[in-house]
């Protein structure tokens, strides 16, 4: 019985924490905000503090759930990077009326996220998909008075049922295929039967929409633009995340026979996404556009690394999403601080940014860096394993794809910090005051940044948890 | 009947929820579109259960198989109504800003 | 043509036509009564498989509550024909083409395929049965289970946060 608890504690846990924060709401006591907000950061700190505490392996419910040491490290990334998020919109929050449904539906998005990488079937999987991405969508439209934001939500909703439909095809033709969505089963059983390659390229679609691969990438920015930060980073950051997590393993484990057919499709995604993204990425006026877009460039990247399908490009793109998941939420920091003191967002708006604001302008400017891949901040090493790992298969022409792209990228990301430093701007964001909870979250990020690129025990500890 | 005829109709209803989904703008039947692709799906999943039951009873007549793809049924369906009460929520709210549901996915792409 | 094979042609006929019916209807009000159609239709061939339990959960909770959900908010909106704006004839055709060439390189697929396709179903056994599934439900997947419970809570509350109206 004490097994079950065990395996299964990081779930119950989160899901202790939606009902406390349900209670809350219905609670007749009506709770000043600030104290609501103390209170559930401190509980996303115990949340993930207690993640590091179990080391309890094994399979529950006869397979249905799996936990292992790799997925209780990825679901260690997931959860600081939802508290990070969770500090960054303090702010927002403390003027936002409904705080604690925001929390109620972030986490039960977060619980999805777990479940499904914690899935052993494709039953699981699916449930844990929808999970987390229903919630999100209500998330979107957060920004209840705002037109934009009801867009976004529509267009999210819209385009994941859509993907999520293609994915339940391609999963009834593999069920019907194997007679099981044990992936054990289905994994004895992949072979090239036409109806079974059909049903895996309409899950790869399924993917590719979660994770926005180009050319499943149309809702992207709009999504990104309309939604709140908050929402914005926890989409870039968390559920992508999440769901490249999920998708290198099953390509991986799952669908190892079927190996020379997925890596062409994987590598055709990659190359579509890294030039999509940054030739969209260099016209964009909008800041969170513009993430948008160089996010789904940094997927192109992620998918090259994905391609090499051994333990080192596994642990490459584990370890890049965690660089990931610091550099752009410290980008994301600074645009959330923007965002509600001034309301600007445009790239425009960031212009002699350095005279007002040289902290902030700092933190921007290295995160940038860091997504860019400049030595020596972790961004570089994340990209370089991930070529690395590419590079394992002999497909040099993708490597220097993704060198060139590398440039690219350098070129638009350079832009913004030539605007912050170098452009005079007459109307600058005026001197912000920052309060301490986005600075908590900035010099974690900045240490993230700092620390995962220059002490290499990171990537190495990655590495053991896979072998 | 042999599977193949359930095969031909369910793609057939999911060929017609994607045309649907691609062709409306408005955005309540492309809702209704997308329920008429999880209803092929489920239509499938539930031929695909009987094939390979009826293949399990070749072998042993008191075999049982097949549960796990009509317990994937029932879990679509359950997924499905919460889906639908987001959606719908979400396009009333869209409705009361905008009042129009028309849903062009396209029209900011050239920037 | 024994009566299941006239039932089957008969039910397959109607879901199809049903379904054209449904994405072709200027009128929303239209659009569901056809797919109402279309799921009666399915859960008739859901009663043929002997998927019973199936069967009434599909005209419980799709052709009752979904699509009364839908109505609802089409009535609520006041949609009628005119106030659909038309996409653009070419991406009409687009989508068209688009569907169409899905069916063709599966019906491609499908005649490479081997002999498992020539497979019968049967029409009865247990596997339908509400015992069967019932008995499977609560104990190999009571995990999905209460997961579906979390996700119908927050679809609550993500759709009561959206949909109160501005306090």
């Amino acid at each position: 019985m004490s097994i079950f608890f065990l395996l299964l504690q990081q779930e119950l846990l989160l899901t202790a924490i939606i009902f406390v924060l349900l209670f809350v709401k219905l609670s007749t006591k009506q709770w000043n905000s600030q104290t609501v907000l103390s209170f559930v950061n401190i509980l996303l700190v115990v949340n993930l503090a207690a993640g590091f505490f179990f080391k309890e392996k094994g399979t529950l419910f006869g397979d249905m759930f799996q936990t292992n040491d790799l997925l209780r490290f990825e679901k260690n990334i997931l959860n600081l990077g939802t508290l990070l998020i969770s500090l960054q919109a303090y702010n927002w929050l403390l003027k936002h009326k409904h705080a604690i449904e925001f929390y109620l539906l972030m986490l039960s998005t977060l619980l999805g996220m777990f479940f499904m990488l914690s899935s052993s079937n494709l039953l699981m999987f699916y449930v844990g998909l929808e999970l987390a991405s229903i919630p999100l969508a209500a998330l979107a439209n957060f920004d209840l008075d705002k037109k934009r934001s009801s867009e976004a939500a529509m267009k999210y909703i819209m385009s994941s049922a859509f993907a999520s439909g293609l994915l339940l095809f391609g999963i009834s033709l593999i069920y019907g295929m194997v007679g099981s969505v044990n992936f054990t089963d289905i994994a004895v059983a992949a072979s090239e039967n036409p109806l079974f390659l059909f049903g895996f390229i309409l899950l790869i679609a399924g993917f590719g929409f979660k994770i926005s691969a180009v050319p499943f990438h149309l809702w992207t920015a709009d999504v990104y633009e309309g939604a709140p930060v908050a929402v914005t980073s926890y989409l870039s950051v968390i559920s992508k995340g999440s769901m490249l997590f999920v998708m290198t393993s099953v390509l991986s484990t799952v669908f190892a026979n079927l190996l020379f057919q997925w890596y062409n499709i994987v590598a055709v995604l990659a190359v579509l996404s890294m030039i999509v993204g940054n030739l969209f990425a260099i016209r964009q006026q909008n800041i969170k556009r513009f993430l948008a877009f160089s996010s789904i460039s940094q997927v192109g990247f992620i998918l090259i690394g994905m391609s090499g399908a051994n333990i080192e490009s596994h642990s490459s793109v584990v370890y890049f999403v965690l660089v990931y998941l610091f550099s752009n939420l410290a980008a994301f920091a600074v645009i959330n601080v923007i965002s509600e003191a001034s309301g600007k967002e445009n790239i425009d708006d960031y212009k002699g940014l350095y005279k007002t604001n040289p902290a902030l302008t700092w933190v921007l400017a290295i995160a940038l860096f860091s997504l860019a891949g400049i030595p020596p901040t972790a961004g570089f090493f994340g990209k370089f394993f991930l070529l690395l790992g590419g590079a394992s298969k002999g497909n040099y022409l993708l490597i220097i794809v993704a060198a060139l792209n590398m440039v690219i990228s350098l070129y638009y990301y350079l832009r913004i910090i030539k605007a912050m430093f170098m452009d005079a701007n007459e109307t600058p964001v005026e001197k912000l005051a920052i309060s301490w909870s986005p600075k908590i979250s900035m010099a974690v990020c900045m240490a993230g940044i700092v620390v995962t690129g220059i002490i290499s025990g990171a990537y190495e500890y990655i590495y053991s948890l896979l072998k | 009947m042999p599977i193949t005829y359930y095969i031909f109709l369910a793609v057939a209803l999911f060929s017609i929820g994607v045309a649907g989904v691609l062709t409306r703008r408005n955005a309540i039947i492309i809702f209704m579109c997308v329920e008429l692709m999880l209803n092929a799906v489920n239509l499938l999943l539930v031929a695909f259960s009987k094939m390979h039951a009826q293949n399990a009873i070749a072998i042993d007549p008191a075999a049982v198989a097949g549960v796990e793809a009509q317990l994937f049924v029932f879990f679509i369906m359950v997924v499905a109504a919460a889906e639908v009460s987001v959606g719908l929520a979400i396009i009333v709210m869209m409705y009361r800003n905008i009042h129009s549901v028309d849903v062009n996915f396209l029209n900011r792409l050239k920037h | 043509m024994e009566i299941t094979q006239i039932l089957f042609w008969f039910l397959s006929v109607l879901a199809v036509f049903g379904a054209l019916m449904m994405v072709t209807s200027k009128n929303p009000v239209y659009s569901v009564l056809w797919l109402i159609v279309v799921f009666f239709a399915i859960s008739g061939h859901y009663i043929l498989l002997n998927a019973q339990f199936l069967a009434i959960v599909n005209i419980i909770v799709y052709a009752g509550a979904i699509m009364v959900l839908f109505l609802f908010v089409i009535m609520l909106m006041n949609l009628n024909a005119e106030t659909e704006p038309q996409k653009n004839k070419w991406l009409k055709i687009a989508g068209v083409v688009a569907g169409c060439s899905l069916m063709l390189v599966f019906v491609a697929a499908l005649r490479q395929s081997d002999e498992l396709l020539k497979a019968p179903v049967s029409m009865g056994g247990e596997t339908g049965l509400i015992k069967t599934l019932g008995k499977t439900l609560f104990t190999d997947y009571v995990l999905p289970f209460e997961i579906s419970s979390v996700l119908f809570l927050s679809a609550m509350v993500g759709a009561v946060v959206i949909g109160k109206k501005g306090d």
